[in-house]
């Protein structure tokens, strides 16, 4: 129930602009179901008219005056109405058509935007397929709820009012009898949804299990292969196969057969109406004409009163995927934003930046850091070294506000960062990532991500810095060639050092450098090596380390373990003591 | 198409009764008119008898028709799920015949893909055939029919307004498919744009480009917003203008009864009839494209299954040749070239390793180590050379013997979900307790191993998330050294292990499996450092070979490497 509640919200945010074009288009369906439901008695008329025409004709005496223009006059209205139909429901489906783009458009972009804003912690906390399923299933099935099943629910809401209005106009008798067996309807048609959702929902869990084993498998073929164990994997999925097989022929069964099941009822309430219809008129004081003509009528009622039920039931699943996808979309929606309280502008790094005493979980009573203190003087380089886990990511997490310390402060020259705009922060902190992440678009583009206005020699230069130019010119075109992170013709190491010309190009006071542990070989990692040399010279930096030997140069090392400092000192300090660090130094050296 | 009939042959009952089914739930749909007009007549003459028998009559034919349409349903569901179980059986037995190129070719998320969304849309589009294509042609066939025997000298009205409706059909999806295609990339930018900000949001924050982002992002979307519009106002046309079509078909007819009523006064009351038979047939022919667009879907994807069926895998192995083989590899003048590529990625490697040794293998990324590594292993073969595990070519020895000789551990250890004994198991079924202990010994896996409550039973979760890099690595170990290979392939096998277990390993291996002859492949010089023969490669060409000892003197190549990562004892060497 919450779920339509949220749905219903979501959907009221982003149509409640279109009120109009909907109103216009209730207004359009309603004349269009008029005239449909009107035209026929005009065909009927045109027949009736002829028939007095021929009873005219057939009398010598009244031959000469017998006119076909009644006739002609009749079906021309009867024409004019379903240009009338098609008019006003080709302008009400055009409206529709227009506000189902647009405002899944608006849609589409509020997601976007929204995920732009929201907190970091939102993002570790969910899985990207899953965030990202939301464009491309969610959204996806809201959109084709709203441009298939919009049209079809006011028609088929339109056509039973018309249908009802008509019937008991004409016969109130009839009219209940025609509707009687609408709650028998319903109530099968709501115990089959509710056993095709319960099948259903064992097919998909079926499917998923399948689809995990072919996954797994599949995507580990190489390991099936070099281990000679194809038939063992064929034979493991068997009974997954065997499993989705038996659970879908019941999902299928259920939810399949809720059409013909419709259908076919539609076709013994038009029995019925006939048993009763010609009931009636054999044991009621109608003329016998009448009767003919009323139970006539009233099949063609029968017939069309079954359809928008069919078609709402129908529309049933659409419907509910689109009420999930709408929470799910919603859900999003309704994150807090990142909170950016901050007033100043930091505008540069002067004297200092403290870590001062922090203290920081990402889940309640969960502390990652206990207390750390960390003092850097401009211009000085500190590297964080730790094995996995030991909060070394986490300290860049803080240092960007990427999350806020929980006690404690981080302050650059002497203010708290909190005290900041956001934007003024990030512009001063610049971060090499560990995995870098290229963008859709050129290269060019992608070093000037920071800045998008920077001039081509300004990105020249920073790759030429980054020791990146020799390669992209190599290009056949050049700074010009299109990139994205999934086609890209660059190497992992290459792409580490795309990003550290994007940081070089913005020219941050204060960085943070995560080396990358990507597998590159030692040969290139001496020239992402001499590339970080470069942004970091004249900067003040800190460097999250996994190979020593980029930091043996360091002003200050620090060594981080279960979220507290065990060690602290140069290089060569820190090897005499033979602690921690140098025992990791030994350990990842080759000595003579 | 032809890819379905051998399986929906397998199933011809099903199919038939699917089939038959649907001609009885046409027929009480088309009867129903039949016997209302008998049931009037009866009225006219006020036969209660007969009133009450046609009655019952209609009745029993609804019934009918509501039975024909559940077994339908239950039939077609039946087939389709028979057929798409059957196809993904096959595919997946078709994929375990792929050889390691067959593989690469295809990319294994693409065959995931095949495997799981295409066969669906096969499955859907076969229930789909059996509950409606067979319905389509049968009442247009009727209606057709029974329109024409009506008034037969109305066929050209039927005619034009067919002719009209499919011509302004035909135009339309023209102009349609394009939109399509075009709406097809426009979500596929849009989901790339997606993805790439969701993955490197961190850098789009701490670059402050949050708007820049958003404002490239709703120039796509808008681009994905207008021609999904401009496809939906297409449609707006298409409907009314069918439906205005028919109707203006009705009239014409009208009007020429009307023009010759004195002639054929009869016809008058057939009009109502033959209305209602044209209706049905514009409804049909709107069914049937509705049906073609979602067929031609499941053509794509029919044709993507019959890619794969298809395939011939592109390896094949003798079943004559000797069982086992002893440990020794040689390399005669071997080059390599992957499909596809214009440079060889080996070129020209000769080298003799005896049983028992162990050779090192170092390189840059691209070096080639990897894929001489992989035609040890006979993963793949080369363009021309020879490779030889105890003297005999690998072309010629069965490829049990091979995967039972060459035990090949990946860099990006992959276990599968189940237990730590099942994953062992699977490559020696023969595996005691007391086995798995000493592999595991081996491997510096058992003091992890034995520390977990329920030991070698532990449970391997999906992507073995549950174990940390190097836990993951000690156990493909593990499982590499289990049923005593006579080859051992280390690919970067130990990149996550630190350099005191790494050492412990390649002392149990010494110590433990002596006619074993270990392939170690490692960025890191520790790794390697104690090998009989290391092999240098550079550019896909064997540049040295030797000690360590030895290539420290004679190596240009192995010295540059080697600067990177050597330190002397206490102090910072600056290279």
């Amino acid at each position: 129930m919450s779920d339509i509640k949220n749905a219903g919200k979501y959907y009221y945010h982003y149509l409640h602009r279109y009120w109009k074009g909907f109103l216009v288009t209730a207004i359009l369906i309603g004349i269009s179901t008029w005239c449909v439901v009107v035209a026929p008695t005009y065909l009927g008329r045109a027949i009736t008219e002829l028939t007095s025409y021929l009873q005219a004709w057939g009398n010598p005496a009244t031959r000469q005056a017998a006119s076909l223009a009644k006739f002609h006059h009749t079906l021309i209205v009867y024409l004019l109405l379903y240009f009338g139909d098609a008019s006003t429901l080709f302008v009400a489906s055009w409206i529709l058509a227009r506000i189902t783009a647009f405002s899944t458009g608006t849609m589409r972009i509020g997601l976007f935007r929204k995920m732009q804003r929201m907190k970091v912690q939102y993002f570790d906390a969910h899985s990207d397929g899953d965030i990202l399923a939301r464009y491309t299933s969610d959204l996806d099935n809201i959109f084709n709820a709203l441009n298939q099943a919009l049209i079809d629910i006011f028609l088929a809401v339109a056509q039973l009012i018309g249908i009802l209005i008509m019937m008991f106009d004409q016969n109130a008798t009839m009219g209940w009898v025609t509707i009687a067996s609408t709650p028998v309807a319903l109530g099968v048609a709501a115990f089959v949804m509710q056993k095709a959702s319960v099948a259903v929902n064992q097919q998909q869990q079926a499917i998923g299990a399948m689809n995990g084993y072919i996954n797994e498998q599949v995507t580990g073929q190489k390991v099936i292969i070099t281990n000679g164990l194809q038939q063992d994997s064929a034979n493991g999925f068997r009974p997954f196969n065997q499993a989705v097989q038996k659970a879908a022929v019941r999902g299928q069964i259920w939810s399949g057969v809720l059409m013909p099941l419709m259908s076919g009822m539609s076709l013994l309430n038009t029995a019925i109406v006939i048993f009763f219809g010609s009931w009636l008129a054999l044991n009621g004081q109608m003329a016998t004409g009448a009767a003919l003509a009323l139970v006539v009528v009233f099949v063609n009622y029968a017939q069309q009163y079954y359809q928008p039920l069919t078609t709402l039931t129908s529309l049933y699943g659409m419907i509910q995927l689109a009420i999930t996808g709408a929470r799910r979309v919603d859900e999003v929606r309704t994150q807090p934003d990142e909170q950016d309280s901050g007033t100043e502008v930091l505008t540069g790094l002067n004297t200092a930046v403290k870590i001062a005493d922090v203290r920081f979980s990402y889940l309640p009573g969960k502390e990652i850091l206990h207390g750390v203190t960390i003092d850097v003087a401009k211009g000085e380089m500190v590297a964080l070294v730790g094995p996995t886990g030991s909060g070394k990511t986490t300290v860049m997490n803080l240092l960007n506000r990427f999350y806020d310390v929980d006690s404690g402060a981080i302050t650059v020259d002497g203010q708290d960062i909190r005290r900041f705009t956001l934007a003024s922060l990030r512009d001063t902190v610049g971060i090499v990532l560990q995995e870098p992440q290229l963008f859709s678009g050129t290269i060019a583009e992608n070093i000037a991500f920071g800045d998008p206005t920077a001039e081509l020699d300004r990105v020249k230069a920073a790759a030429k810095q980054a020791n990146l130019d020799d390669f992209i010119q190599s290009l056949p075109e050049g700074y010009d060639t299109r990139v994205s992170d999934e086609q890209s013709v660059f190497s992992a190491g290459q792409k580490q050092l795309m990003s550290i010309a994007r940081t070089i190009l913005t020219d941050p006071r204060l960085l943070i450098l995560d080396e990358a542990t990507s597998n590159v070989d030692t040969v290139t990692e001496a020239k992402i090596q001499a590339a970080m040399d470069n942004v970091i010279a004249g900067r003040t930096s800190f460097v999250i380390a996994h190979r020593l030997k980029t930091i043996l140069n360091a002003d200050k090392i620090v060594v981080l373990k279960d979220g507290a400092i065990i060690e602290q000192g140069t290089h060569d300090e820190l090897v005499a003591q033979g602690g921690f660090y140098a025992e990791l130094y030994h350990n990842q050296m080759v000595f003579e | 198409m032809r890819v379905l009939i051998p399986y929906i042959k397998r199933y011809k009952w099903d199919a038939i009764w699917a089939t038959v089914s649907i001609v009885f739930q046409v027929f009480a749909t088309l009867w129903q008119p039949r016997m209302l007009q008998t049931v009037m007549e009866a009225i006219m003459k006020q036969d209660k008898a007969t009133v009450f028998n046609y009655g019952i009559g209609l009745i029993l034919l609804a019934v009918v028709g509501i039975i024909a349409g559940i077994i339908n349903t239950v039939y077609s569901a039946r087939l389709a799920l028979h057929v798409a179980t059957d196809l993904r059986a096959d595919l997946y037995d078709h994929i375990q015949s792929f050889a390691y190129a067959d593989i690469e070719d295809f990319s294994a998320s693409n065959l995931v893909v095949r495997m799981t969304n295409d066969v669906n849309q096969v499955q859907q589009v076969v229930m789909a055939a059996f509950q409606q294509v067979t319905r389509i042609p049968l009442v247009f066939a009727g209606a057709l029919a029974l329109a024409l025997t009506t008034m037969p000298e109305q066929w050209w009205v039927i005619a034009v307004m067919m002719v009209i409706i499919v011509g302004v059909g035909l135009v339309t999806f023209k102009t349609m498919s394009k939109y399509f295609a075009q709406t097809q990339q426009d979500i596929e930018d849009v989901n790339t744009l997606a993805r790439e900000n969701l993955m490197g949001i961190r850098v789009v924050k701490s670059f402050v480009q949050e708007q820049a982002q958003i404002t490239g992002f709703a120039k796509t979307s808008d681009r994905l917003r207008d021609v999904t519009a401009k496809i939906g106002e297409l449609f707006a046309v298409l409907m009314p203008a069918f439906f205005l079509t028919a109707n203006i078909a009705v009239v014409v007819s009208v009007y020429i009864v009307g023009q010759n009523v004195t002639a054929h006064p009869t016809y008058l009351a057939a009009i109502s009839s033959f209305t209602s038979y044209l209706m049905q047939i514009l409804f049909a022919v709107i069914n049937a494209s509705f049906m073609m667009t979602f067929a031609s879907r499941a053509f794509i994807s029919m044709g993507r299954i019959r890619e794969v069926l298809d395939h011939k895998p592109s390896m094949h192995f003798t079943t004559a040749g000797p069982a086992t083989v002893p440990g020794d590899i040689t390399f005669e003048h071997v080059t390599f070239t992957y499909p596809g590529d214009k440079q060889p990625t080996l070129q020209d490697v000769s080298f003799t390793a005896p049983a028992g040794s162990m050779i090192g293998i170092v390189g840059a990324t691209g070096s080639g180590k990897t894929t001489l590594a992989q035609l040890i292993a006979r993963l793949f073969d080369p363009d021309s050379g020879r490779v030889l595990i105890g003297g005999v070519d690998v072309r010629e020895l069965p490829e049990a013997t091979i995967r039972n000789a060459v035990a090949y551990v990946l860099q990006r250890a992959t276990l599968f979900s189940g237990t730590i004994a099942q994953n062992l198991l699977q490559v020696q079924p023969a595996a005691t307790p007391a086995t798995m202990a000493r592999a595991a010994e081996i491997a510096q896996a058992a003091e992890f191993i034995e520390r977990l409550p329920e030991t070698y039973d532990a449970p391997v979760e999906e992507r073995s998330a549950n174990f940390s890099g190097g836990q993951k690595q000690r156990l493909a170990i593990t499982r590499g050294v289990i049923a005593d290979p006579e080859i051992l392939i280390l690919d970067d096998a130990t990149s996550a292990l630190d350099a005191r277990s790494e050492k412990l390993v390649q002392e149990a291996l010494d110590r433990e499996l002596t006619r074993t002859t270990t392939v170690v492949i490692a960025e890191k010089i520790a790794s390697i450092i104690r090998a009989d023969q290391i092999l240098v490669m550079d550019g896909g060409r064997l540049v040295a070979t030797g000690t360590h000892k030895q290539l420290v003197q004679s190596s240009a190549i192995y010295q540059e490497i080697y600067a990177t990562q050597k330190a002397k004892e206490g102090g910072v060497a600056n290279v």
